[in-house]
């Protein structure tokens, strides 16, 4: 009796040990190892690199998906209601998400749009300054917004005689040129091809309007910065090799992203590099004025 | 020391802490499809929100607001999480609020924003608000939205999922333990109580069980036990059995005859005990070899058994001693049948290689109650009995009686007598005179050992020399007596009976013992006239191992001594005897002279005076007792005579002075 009572101690050890272990197994297992981050995009020149980097693997590594929308607003509801970590956004969106108490903050400068943001029209400018009512089209609650500001301003056109219809880049990219209607188009590469084969035509552009800045950055929350930094700084490492890799293969990359921007053609592809400024490396000059704007820079991953 | 733990309670403490880690279990995932709810209703509230969102930024007119009444109030009739919804415009006025919340209050100071919903407790949460965004040309302005959630709605979600995962939990629990209790009580507590109570008693051998681990040890348990019980018949068997024979033991003996008196007691049964010992059987052993002894015993022991009924006991005690207990004895008609029994089967030979062996042997009986009331006073008097059947000639049976007894104390008395005797002088030589017929005078004497009782006096020589001779006591006593008898005629050299010759007795055993005899002689006779000492052999010495006997009267002989033929005449008389063996003196067996008138004995006695005569060897007649006796020697030319006529033997002093009183 005395052995079978030491052998049943050794037993109920035993058990208790294996249940304390599969307890502990099951309750570590409910906790991700490696969380996916996703990050908002929409169809722009800039966010290339993203794409690239999707096609290529890279993010893949990281386990970074993205989420693709039609415009910068979708992509800000989606961040708004967190449904993504991060979003791929100009500043105007991370303005817009401060003000409404987002704790964002920009970690990657993408790129400066340098005319790839446009303002289109079926007049010219003379008899748009003529014109007693112009209908202007642009998705209000974006950059857009900034450049036909800047626009009017630039060009003197008087705001009461403007009327602002806002619609996203889709609807946009279907307007058509009417003689009797004196329209205003602000919108960017690739939208603007579709639209200037419409007839319309390009009356101003980020090249001319030097008033105004329109940069592209990664917009995080601020928390997300600092559970998840050291996959960030490989993130920010991979949109660097991703715009390398893109600017020296323009063909090779174009095969994988084309489908990420409409698929636009290879001209009009590789023209529009021409329409944009690469700032993963931001100079003194972008960060002074960036700081004039009061657009955060501190947390910008180098 | 180890703390005990029954398998019971060890498996209500496992099952408890199966109860405790399911319920765990349970409870987290309990808490996953609550979270997952949670989730899920979050989600549902993040796609109503910005849905109503979208569409009051692209459908509400600030002029008409109606018009967005119709689709609010189908948001929230037709979602059961949304209590009510409230729209403020920019100066907190209400544009629309759900009918059915008249009650509620649009303070929304607790409520949080939409982009906090997936981070929120929406069981918790009262209200969500989100933000609509509109442009008067390209200036902002904001409306609010404020979402109410139905909390009645989402407690009873909760406490309806508590319930159903606590009953699901609760029958699965109770149908988890009873399933788990029948089954380790069937396969695992249930065989170890049978496994216990097989180890403790080692009765009925349980079924194979179905537990491979308790199988084993049933099995080894069976294997052990049948291997314990082998172990345990043979130990058995070895302490009460008798390894040569298989017949019981002493100890098996003493045990059964006890449980005869026991049930003899009551039942008022009679038994006899049959004490057997072979006749001769050391001559067996010494002269085959131990292996056919053992043969033979074996033989015996296959005869008894056969002979006896089957309640009858026959055991082997050792040596060539068995015993026979013949039960329910109802007269001594049963007993002699089974003697007859034995003595024939007996009788048949054993054959073993080229020996042939005829067994016999002495029985001893005693009878229950009669002889005895317990075991002891059975075997012993049967053994007593045994003795007397030897003593009475061999191959025969002596029932037991009380004189046997008596003669038995009387030996044993004999025997611690003899012990001390040499020591403490009961020992002495008393001196009988021969006497020269023609000149009557006392030429010699035989010296004769008396044992004297302290308490009762001188024992007869019949009486102690056979005991003697029986326990090889009279080894010891022959070198005393030749020590003494040679001293006596070292003392005599120098007196007036310095030509007596002094005539000493040798025992059978002595001359067995034939080269320590000769050493002792050899050594007593130094500085001694050789010629004075005498040693008389009887005829039954000479019988068994001639040739031996005479080497060595030839070399008492060599050493002068004079050897004499005691009691002529009777026994084994041969007269290729007095042919052989140099015999210087015969001494006729008083058998003749007492009956000396009998004209045959007459004949007789003349007959071996003119043998004698004629091989020039000296005759004593023995016992003469009167004159008419000693007339008639003297007529046949007898050279001596010993007997009461001149004197009865007589201790030392009276001897001498007897001598000296005829000189």
């Amino acid at each position: 009796m005395l052995v079978s009572s030491h052998i049943i101690g050794v037993v109920m050890k035993k058990i208790i040990f294996t249940i304390f272990i599969s307890l502990l197994i099951l309750s570590s297992c409910s906790k991700k190892e490696n969380t996916e981050l996703k990050i908002s995009t929409n169809p722009w020149i800039g966010y290339a690199p993203l794409f690239y980097a999707k096609e290529m693997g890279y993010l893949e590594t990281l386990n970074i998906s993205l989420i693709h929308n039609i415009s910068l607003s979708e992509s800000t509801k989606l961040y708004s209601i967190g449904k993504v970590d991060m979003i791929a956004a100009t500043q105007h969106e991370y303005f817009a998400l401060k003000e409404i108490g987002e704790d964002i903050v920009p970690i990657a400068l993408l790129d400066r749009s340098d005319g790839g943001d446009i303002v289109l029209s079926n007049k010219s400018i003379d008899q748009l300054k003529n014109a007693d009512q112009i209908f202007a089209y642009l998705e209000i609650d974006s950059i857009n917004i900034d450049i036909i500001k800047d626009f009017i301003k630039h060009h003197k056109l008087d705001m009461n005689k403007i009327e602002f219809i806002n619609a996203d880049q889709v609807q946009i990219t279907e307007l058509k040129t009417s003689k009797n209607k004196n329209m205003l188009i602000v919108t960017y590469v690739p939208y603007n091809y579709n639209l200037e084969e419409n007839g319309f035509i390009q009356l101003a552009s980020t090249k001319d309007l030097n008033q105004i800045i329109v940069i592209d950055a990664i917009l995080v929350n601020k928390k997300i910065l600092i559970t998840h930094r050291d996959k960030l700084q490989e993130f920010k490492s991979i949109i660097n090799k991703s715009i390398y890799e893109i600017t020296k293969n323009k063909q090779a990359s174009y095969k994988l992203v084309k489908k990420y921007l409409d698929n636009m053609p290879y001209k009009e592809y590789e023209e529009s590099f021409d329409l944009i400024k690469w700032e993963n490396i931001p100079s003194k000059e972008i960060l002074d004025k960036l700081k004039n704007i009061s657009y955060e820079s501190k947390y910008l991953i180098k | 020391m180890i703390k005990k733990l029954s398998i019971k309670s060890f498996t209500i403490i496992s099952m408890f802490l199966i109860f405790i880690s399911s319920g765990y279990l349970f409870y987290q995932s309990f808490l996953d499809t609550k979270n997952n709810t949670r989730v899920l209703l979050e989600e549902n509230i993040q796609f109503n929100i910005l849905n109503t969102k979208y569409y009051l930024e692209k459908n509400l007119n600030i002029e008409n607001p109606n018009r967005i009444k119709p689709y609010l109030n189908n948001i929230v009739y037709t979602n059961d999480i949304i209590k009510a919804m409230t729209i403020l415009d920019t100066k907190n006025n209400i544009i629309y609020q759900t009918t059915l919340s008249d009650d509620f209050k649009h303070d929304h100071t607790n409520c949080i924003g939409m982009s906090h919903i997936i981070d929120s407790n929406i069981f918790k949460q009262r209200c969500y608000t989100f933000s609509i965004k509109f442009f008067n040309k390209l200036e902002p302005y904001y409306y609010h939205g404020i979402i109410e959630l139905d909390s009645n709605y989402l407690n009873m979600f909760v406490k309806n999922k508590i319930i159903k995962y606590f009953s699901f939990f609760i029958i699965y629990i109770i149908t988890i333990m009873i399933t788990l209790w029948l089954i380790i009580n069937k396969v695992i507590i249930h065989p170890l109580e049978k496994l216990r109570q097989y180890a403790y008693y080692s009765t009925k051998i349980p079924r194979p069980f179905f537990i491979n681990e308790i199988e084993g040890i049933r099995y080894s348990l069976e294997f052990t036990f049948k291997r314990l019980k082998k172990e345990q018949d043979e130990l058995f068997n070895l302490s009460t059995r008798d390894p040569l024979s298989g017949l019981y033991n002493r100890l098996s003996l003493i045990e059964r005859i006890n449980w005869l008196i026991s049930k003899g007691k009551r039942a008022k049964n009679n038994f006899a005990v049959l004490f057997l010992d072979l006749d001769n059987f050391k001559n067996i052993n010494d002269s085959y070899g131990h292996n056919f002894g053992d043969i033979v015993l074996q033989h015996i022991s296959e005869v008894l058994l056969n002979v006896v009924r089957d309640n009858d006991i026959v055991a082997r005690l050792g040596g060539d001693e068995f015993v026979v207990v013949l039960t329910d004895v109802k007269n001594d008609k049963e007993i002699l049948s089974v003697l007859k029994r034995i003595k024939i089967e007996l009788s048949l030979p054993v054959t073993y290689e080229q020996y042939t062996y005829n067994a016999s042997c002495s029985i001893g009986i005693s009878l229950y109650p009669k002889d005895g009331n317990n075991v002891t006073d059975l075997l012993k008097n049967a053994d007593i009995a045994m003795y007397k059947a030897k003593d009475l000639g061999k191959n025969d049976f002596q029932f037991f009686e009380q004189t046997l007894q008596e003669e038995i104390q009387e030996r044993m008395k004999i025997q611690a007598l003899m012990i001390d005797g040499l020591e403490n002088h009961y020992f002495e030589l008393y001196y009988q005179p021969k006497v020269d017929i023609r000149t009557n005078k006392i030429v010699a004497c035989e010296a004769l050992v008396r044992l004297i009782d302290p308490k009762t006096g001188i024992i007869s020589p019949d009486k102690f020399i056979t005991i003697a001779e029986e326990n090889n006591f009279i080894i010891p006593l022959g070198d005393w007596i030749i020590e003494q008898a040679t001293n006596q005629l070292r003392i005599w050299s120098n007196t007036a009976l310095k030509d007596i010759k002094l005539s000493i007795n040798i025992s059978i055993v002595q001359l067995n013992n034939n080269a320590k005899l000769f050493e002792t002689i050899k050594y007593n006779i130094k500085d001694l006239d050789v010629s004075k000492l005498d040693i008389e052999l009887t005829e039954s010495v000479l019988i068994k191992d001639f040739d031996e006997k005479l080497k060595i009267i030839h070399k008492l002989k060599e050493l002068g001594l004079s050897i004499s033929l005691d009691d002529f005449g009777t026994g084994y008389s041969s007269l290729s005897y007095l042919k052989t063996i140099p015999f210087d003196t015969i001494k006729i067996d008083k058998s003749f002279i007492d009956d000396f008138e009998n004209s045959q004995d007459r004949s007789f006695i003349n007959m071996i005076v003119a043998i004698a005569n004629e091989l020039n060897i000296e005759v004593v007649a023995e016992g003469v007792e009167n004159k008419k006796q000693l007339e008639f020697l003297k007529d046949i030319k007898c050279q001596q005579y010993q007997g009461y006529l001149c004197s009865k033997p007589l201790p030392i002093h009276k001897f001498e002075k007897l001598f000296l009183n005829q000189v």
